[in-house]
């Protein structure tokens, strides 16, 4: 499904953020991504979803090239992998049904299938009878279900969470993380980044360990210890 | 890579693109008020500078018509010599029209014209049938070509033909052609005018724009992240551009017409205007007036969002 081989980011001339990182995912796989800040968590992610471009290496995600995406693809791209941020990056001046509903608009839905879709997936993150209130109105917590809501409302097969629950209290964050385990049962490929050692105790799942830009563990469900 | 690209789709998007232009229309009200102006003023300079160009050269068309070169033959030409002239005349490009008034007709005419007074019909009568002499009568296509009918007749070879020639009467002449001047000037005056308000115009909707585009960069931002095409982001601001063209177009034909209607019928009374009144207010012209001003103002109302986008929406890097 996700494939990395030798990926290397260089930024600018000098700061070298991943070094020769190779990862395999499997569809249905949920992936923790932990290291400490500057690790290159991030940086990894936006691979992914182009936010930035690999200084060398391979990267294929299903049948996809990056190498041979042309800047006008990678919109679709985009629309085919979820992305849930830890500032949430919802529009301010929309509610929480049309912070939603935004990410169908842009893919050409008719209102019809946005009314049909939206409180569903506003039910699977909770969010049931809040869809007119105003992100300023909401938790932290809410704010990023309404963030995975968006993500995943296009029903894409990979969703990537960079550090989602990092500026949500503890409960809060439980919370976020039983939502994602959620969408992964339903069969999307998960891949979470975090620096919250307790998430990665408790979540039993495979964990990439980070470091200075290498992977410097890659430990399967179970054999990953603290 | 697999693109969703069906027809429904598309429509959808359009709809959605033009909606979200039309409601930025009124997140800045004042600015846009300001650009549908400056454009207003622009595009109603720009048409009331093509009926000013075509009321004035129709009317100098109008009175060109009835300016003629008469030419005056001897009278003692022989058939051959009066057939070569009218050969000559009728054969040049610049002759609209070519009418031979012979000694008779001369006559009848000086006599139908002069009916009321006695006096001078008693003198033509005492000088003798044969006084009046035989002449073409040449109109042109346009003033210019007079000259040009002129220098036919002046020929040599016309010199034991031809007694006299006279231009009309030489006043109204002059007065045409002044007018012809006056109307080149006026034109380029307008011109000039609705070039300088179109500048004013890409000049501030291009910062409304500009200003929009500051606005939503957290919006812009985070539609790119979540899969929007550039085209996505830049409808609305073109939409929202366009619709300036779109009122400002339509509140100028709509002032110009006001003046047509106001001026135009206490003047369509005369030849020169007539003609020219009632080709501006066939239905067929307002509607390609209007078409013709609210795609102008389109074309300008797009170019400058085009051109804010250029600079402003950073796009490039996706
Ligand atoms: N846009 C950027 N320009 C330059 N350096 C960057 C940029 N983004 C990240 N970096 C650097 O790359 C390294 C990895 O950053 P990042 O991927 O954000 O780490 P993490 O998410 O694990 O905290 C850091 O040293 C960071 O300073
Ligand atoms: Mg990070």
């Amino acid at each position: 499904m996700i494939l990395l081989d030798r990926v290397s980011k260089v930024y600018g001339k000098e700061v070298s953020a991943l070094d020769r990182i190779s990862l395999h995912v499997e569809q249905d796989e949920f992936v923790i991504i932990i290291g400490s800040s500057g690790a290159g968590k991030s940086t990894l992610l936006k691979l992914l979803t182009r936010e930035e471009k690999q200084t060398s290496g391979k990267i294929v995600i299903g049948n996809i090239d990056y190498d041979k995406l042309k800047d006008k693809e990678i919109p679709y791209l985009r629309r085919k992998i979820g992305v849930v941020f830890q500032d949430f990056k919802l529009l301010p001046n929309k509610n929480v049904f049309e912070n939603v509903a935004f990410a169908l608009e842009i893919v050409g839905h008719s209102s019809r299938e946005i009314k049909h879709t939206v409180p569903k997936v506003l039910n699977v993150v909770g969010l049931r009878g809040k869809e007119k209130r105003m992100p300023a109105e909401l938790s932290g917590g809410e704010r990023q279900r309404v963030s995975i809501a968006r993500a995943i409302v296009r029903q894409p097969k990979i969703l990537v969470a960079d550090e989602p629950t990092g500026n949500l209290d503890p409960r809060h964050a439980w919370d976020i993380i039983r939502i994602l385990e959620k969408i992964n049962r339903f069969g999307t490929t998960v891949l979470l980044t975090t620096h919250n050692q307790e998430i990665v105790n408790k979540l039993k799942r495979r964990v990439v360990t980070i470091q200075d830009g290498r992977i410097v563990s890659d430990k399967a469900h179970g054999e990953y210890k603290s | 890579m697999k693109r969703d690209r069906s027809l429904k789709r598309w429509l959808i998007t359009v709809a959605r693109l033009t909606l979200g232009g039309i409601r930025n229309l009124f997140r800045n009200a004042w600015l846009s008020i300001a650009a549908m102006a400056v454009m207003f003023v622009a595009l109603g300079i720009l048409f009331f500078t093509v009926v000013l160009n075509v009321t004035t050269s129709n009317a100098i068309t109008e009175l060109s018509r009835n300016l003629k070169v008469s030419v005056y033959l001897e009278d003692d030409i022989n058939d051959e010599q009066r057939f070569e002239l009218e050969t000559a005349l009728a054969s040049s490009p610049y002759t609209a029209d070519l009418e031979y008034i012979s000694k008779d007709d001369a006559r009848a005419r000086f006599v139908e014209n002069f009916r009321d007074d006695e006096a001078l019909l008693e003198g033509l009568f005492l000088v003798g049938d044969d006084s009046l002499p035989a002449s073409y009568e040449v109109s042109a296509m346009s003033l210019d070509d007079f000259d040009r009918i002129e220098a036919i007749a002046t020929e040599e070879r016309f010199e034991e033909t031809i007694e006299s020639i006279t231009l009309g009467r030489t006043d109204a002449r002059a007065t045409i052609e002044r007018a012809a001047s006056a109307q080149a000037f006026i034109t380029s005056a307008s011109a000039l005018a609705a070039i300088i308000f179109t500048v004013i115009s890409v000049l501030i909707i291009f910062n409304t724009i500009r200003i929009a585009i500051f606005t939503r960069n957290e919006e812009i931002r985070n539609m790119k992240l979540i899969g929007a095409t550039p085209w996505y982001i830049r409808g609305p601001f073109i939409v929202e551009a366009s619709m300036y063209g779109v009122i400002s177009g339509l509140l100028a034909v709509l002032a110009v017409y006001g003046i047509i209607y106001s001026i135009g019928p206490n003047i369509a009374n005369q030849d020169e205007f007539r003609a020219t009144f009632e080709l501006f207010t066939q239905t067929s012209t307002v509607l390609l007036a209007t078409i013709a001003t609210v795609v102008a103002g389109i074309i300008v109302g797009a170019f400058s969002s085009l051109l804010a986008m250029r600079k402003y929406l950073r796009l490039k890097h996706w």
